[in-house]
This record gives C-alpha cells, sequence and structure tokens, in this order.
C-alpha cells in the first residue's frame, strides 16, 4: 500500500470500474508518465475497464484533461465514464464529447439519430459558455448560464438554455428537424435548427427577459415566446 | 509575507493596459505599499515610455530570465515615488524568449519582496499571454464599452477560468456618460450583465490621459483629472477600502468648482 500512496496518481477499484484520483501535489507530467507506463503494464487488464477521473482534490487546465482523456480512450482503451471536476461540475461521459474543436457530427438519417438521443445522457454545462467555447453534445444539452456571443453550443438533440441565448446555437445537429432550442431569451448571433439557419430580424430590440423556444415550421425557424 | 500578484490584461489592444498598470502601480505607491511592475509586451516595450523612464534602461526582463543580471540590476525605481519599480521588456527580442514557468518563478520571487506585483500583459492570447499570465493569481481585464473589446474580454475571461484563475475583475475604461445616456454606448450594466465579473472601476473617457502619457507623468499624479480620481478609486478597492462607483451622472457641481480651482 504505501508504494500506492507514493504514486502521482491514485488508482482505486470501485464496484463497477476504477476511480483515478492525481495527488494535489503531483505535476502533470509525473502523473501522465506513471499513468501511461502503468497502464502499458497492465494493458489487457485495464482494458474497456469503466474509469471516473476525479480531479476535485487536483484540478487540471482543459488541454491536460483533454491529453489525458486521449492517452485513457485512445491509447489504453479505457472507458471513461465521467470527469468529476468540483462538487458540483462534472461530466457525464459516454462518448468522447471533451472534444473541444472536433468536426461536427456527420449526418445521419434523422430516425436513427433520435433512437441514439435516448440511450446518450444529456450534456450538462454549469456555467456560462464564454466567447471561443464550443460545447458539442451527441445528446440534449442543457446550459446553466448564458451563451455569450463567440460562442457555439452544437447538439444532436435539444438545447435548452436557462439564461441568454446571445451566441450561436446549432439543435438537432444530425438532421432533426423536430429538435428545438429552449432559453430565457434568445438574440442569437445566429441559430441553427438541422440544416436550417436563421439569424434575428435586424433593429428588433431585445425584450424583458422571458422563456422562448425556437422550432421549424414550415421549413422556417421561428422563435416562439413561451 | 508575499505580496500580490496581479495581470492587467485585455484580449484586444489599445484598450488602455499600459495606462492602467502605470496609474494602478503609482496609486498603490502613493499608498505607502511597494510595488514593482514589470512590462511583459516583449518586442513592443511601452511601459517605461508612459513612465517616462525609458532613458534608464540598461538591462531588460530577457536579460533576468537570461541569467544576464541580476533582477536589482533591471528594475529601475520611479522618479518620484522610491518604493515604485518597474521592470522594462526588450524591445529587439519576440514574445518566446520567456517561457511561462521562467515568469512563474519571477513572479514568486518578486512576490517574496514586494508588496504588489503588477504584470504589463501583451495583446492576443498566444504565447505573450501565456507568459504574463503563468505568474499571477489575480486578473484585472480592461475593456472599453465596444462590443469588439467587449468579446475578447469574454474570451480572455474564459481562457483565465480555464487556466484555474479564479479572482477576476473588470475595469470599463473610456466611458462616455453623455455617449451612455443619449443611448449611443453600452452602459457599464450591459457590459457587466454580459461579462458576468465583479467590477472594479469605470475610467472616463479624457483627454488628460493622452497628455500624460505624452508626458511620462502618470494621471494620478494629477489631482483635477476626473479620470486620475477613477484610478485612485481602483486602487483604493484594491486595497480593500469600499468605495462607492464614481457617479454616473456626470461632473456633479462641486466637481467642476473644484475642477476650476485645480486648474
Amino acid at each position: 500500500m504505501t508504494s500506492n500512496n507514493l504514486a502521482p496518481i491514485q488508482i482505486k477499484a470501485k464496484r463497477n470500474g476504477f476511480l483515478l484520483m492525481p495527488d494535489p501535489e503531483a505535476s502533470f507530467d509525473s502523473v501522465m508518465e506513471y499513468l501511461n507506463q502503468h497502464l502499458k503494464e497492465s494493458q489487457d487488464f485495464f482494458k474497456r475497464s469503466e474509469m471516473t477521473l476525479d480531479l476535485r482534490a487536483r484540478p487540471l487546465r482543459t488541454d491536460e484533461i483533454s491529453a489525458l482523456h486521449s492517452l485513457l480512450v485512445e491509447k489504453a482503451q479505457v472507458k471513461l465514464v465521467e470527469v468529476k471536476l468540483t462538487e458540483t461540475l462534472s461530466f457525464v461521459v459516454d462518448r468522447p464529447l471533451i472534444q473541444q474543436q472536433s468536426p461536427p457530427p456527420s449526418s445521419v438519417p434523422s430516425r436513427q439519430a433520435t433512437s441514439a438521443r435516448i440511450t446518450v445522457s444529456p450534456l450538462i454545462v454549469r456555467n456560462t459558455c464564454r466567447s471561443g467555447t464550443r460545447i458539442e453534445s451527441q445528446a440534449d444539452c442543457v446550459v446553466l448560464g448564458d451563451v455569450n456571443p463567440g460562442a457555439e453550443v452544437v447538439a444532436v438533440g435539444d438545447i435548452i438554455i436557462f439564461g441568454n441565448l446571445r451566441g450561436i446555437a446549432h439543435a438537432g445537429a444530425d438532421g432533426d428537424r423536430s429538435a428545438r432550442i429552449w432559453a430565457l431569451s434568445i438574440e442569437p448571433s445566429q441559430i441553427r435548427i438541422a440544416d436550417l439557419v436563421a439569424v434575428p430580424p435586424k433593429g428588433s430590440k431585445p425584450a424583458a427577459k422571458r422563456f422562448e423556444i425556437a422550432e421549424v415550421q414550415k421549413d422556417m425557424i421561428e422563435v416562439i415566446l413561451l | 509575507m508575499a505580496g500580490k500578484t496581479l495581470v492587467v490584461t485585455s484580449g484586444k489592444g489599445g484598450v488602455g493596459k499600459t495606462t492602467t498598470v502605470a496609474n494602478i502601480g503609482t496609486v498603490l505607491a502613493k499608498r505607502k505599499k511597494s510595488v514593482v511592475m514589470i512590462d511583459a509586451d516583449i518586442g513592443l516595450r511601452n511601459l517605461d515610455v508612459v513612465m517616462g523612464l525609458e532613458n534608464r534602461i540598461v538591462y531588460n526582463l530577457v536579460d533576468i530570465v537570461e541569467g544576464k543580471c541580476r533582477k536589482e540590476q533591471a528594475m529601475i525605481r520611479d522618479r518620484k515615488l522610491n518604493n515604485l519599480y518597474i521592470i522594462p521588456s526588450a524591445q529587439t527580442r519576440d514574445k518566446d524568449s520567456v517561457q511561462p514557468e521562467q515568469m512563474k518563478d519571477l513572479c514568486c520571487e518578486l512576490a517574496e519582496e514586494f508588496d504588489y506585483v503588477i504584470i504589463d500583459c501583451p495583446a492576443g492570447i498566444e504565447q505573450g499571454f501565456r507568459n504574463a499570465v503563468a505568474g499571477a493569481e489575480v486578473a484585472i481585464v480592461i475593456t472599453t464599452p465596444e462590443v469588439s473589446a467587449i468579446r475578447d474580454a469574454d474570451r480572455v475571461i474564459g481562457l483565465l477560468e480555464a487556466g484555474l484563475l479564479r479572482d477576476i475583475h473588470l475595469i470599463v475604461n473610456r466611458l462616455n456618460h453623455r455617449m451612455v445616456k443619449k443611448g449611443d454606448m453600452m452602459s457599464t450594466t450591459d457590459i457587466v450583465s454580459l461579462l458576468a465579473v465583479p467590477l472594479l472601476g469605470v475610467v472616463p473617457e479624457s483627454e488628460d490621459v493622452v497628455v500624460s502619457t505624452n508626458r511620462g507623468i502618470p494621471l494620478v499624479h494629477d489631482k483635477g483629472s476626473r479620470a486620475g480620481l477613477a484610478f485612485r478609486n481602483i486602487g483604493g478597492r484594491l486595497c480593500g477600502e469600499s468605495i462607492p462607483l464614481e457617479e454616473d451622472a456626470g461632473e456633479k457641481f462641486l466637481d467642476r468648482m473644484k475642477r476650476l480651482i485645480w486648474s
């Protein structure tokens, strides 16, 4: 057990998989090195096992998380199911959702897309999406905060924003025209549903906060008040 | 007792980062704090010009990092305040001459000796930005009431948060109260509601800024200037005093009288 305590990252066995906990003192490089070696040594043991990454004690930067993610998923073929960032913020990952700038998902017939949507859990983002952020979800996407100008939210299913939508939102990215966008107020730079694109009418003054939905009606995206 | 390390950043260029650094540094030094300002804009050096210390430069930031001099040799003392120093950047080098780890070490060392270390960040979000932000624990984001500057500030705040820097404050620079009243300019409330970070201060647009920059004397030395007053109040708030935001309604009669007397 002593050697386990000294390791830069602790690997604990749980009932349904493994828990990875980086040591708060350890440097990121040592974590990567240790993990790389450990996973290589016992590749067959860890292969396709479910892992949870617990970063509550040792926060990592986004580029570090994506480096760790690619090491686990691509090299060691481990299934990363959850990333715990803080007490309140965690990503439930069934498919590689953390990718920040991956190409948009390819077109799939809409019926297939809807059936896939049910099996994948929605992505929940618990902070404001600032300019330069790109959120991609293989299912529905819930944002608890604003989507600022310059940010993009792309989801195969619906997009629900508990805040103002001022950036770009693309619902039904796989071609599902029944997808909808919900927000406290929709004043975006652009909204897209499936293959349709809409921009808000020019000169429209943003009204007071309310609840709005964007959906496709007769081949046109319409924003309606709830 | 370790001091505080602040980075002043904006994303967009020309919104007043260097001016803010010069003024905040001077205010804090006037409040009897020991302050060192680092110009991290390697290749586009100008903090020394704003402070009027251009002709005293012998060594610079890159020399310290490369071990060509001790850090005390590169620190230039202000003309008026003897507890205020600047470390100029190199004009003939580029941003890659310094690595984020080196900046971090330097900031740690300086924070041991000084109450405040203020870093002047270059525009952009590339290597220079990463260098400047590496050693900081508090970030001050500057924006002007223009959509382009606000968009860039939003991006920078996102990057700072991703880099695990949580203590972020906002300064709105060059606000024209008259234009806001007419509805031609975004108001402070609009900006704060979009960026969602605490407001540290609002600096009104003023011709005094250009004059003071050209003379190489920070604005806060000028007691009559309203922009100078805004910077003095920002300095006070940084020291933990609760000073209410300046009147939005423009100049009050009493202020105008004061200004007439001072000039």
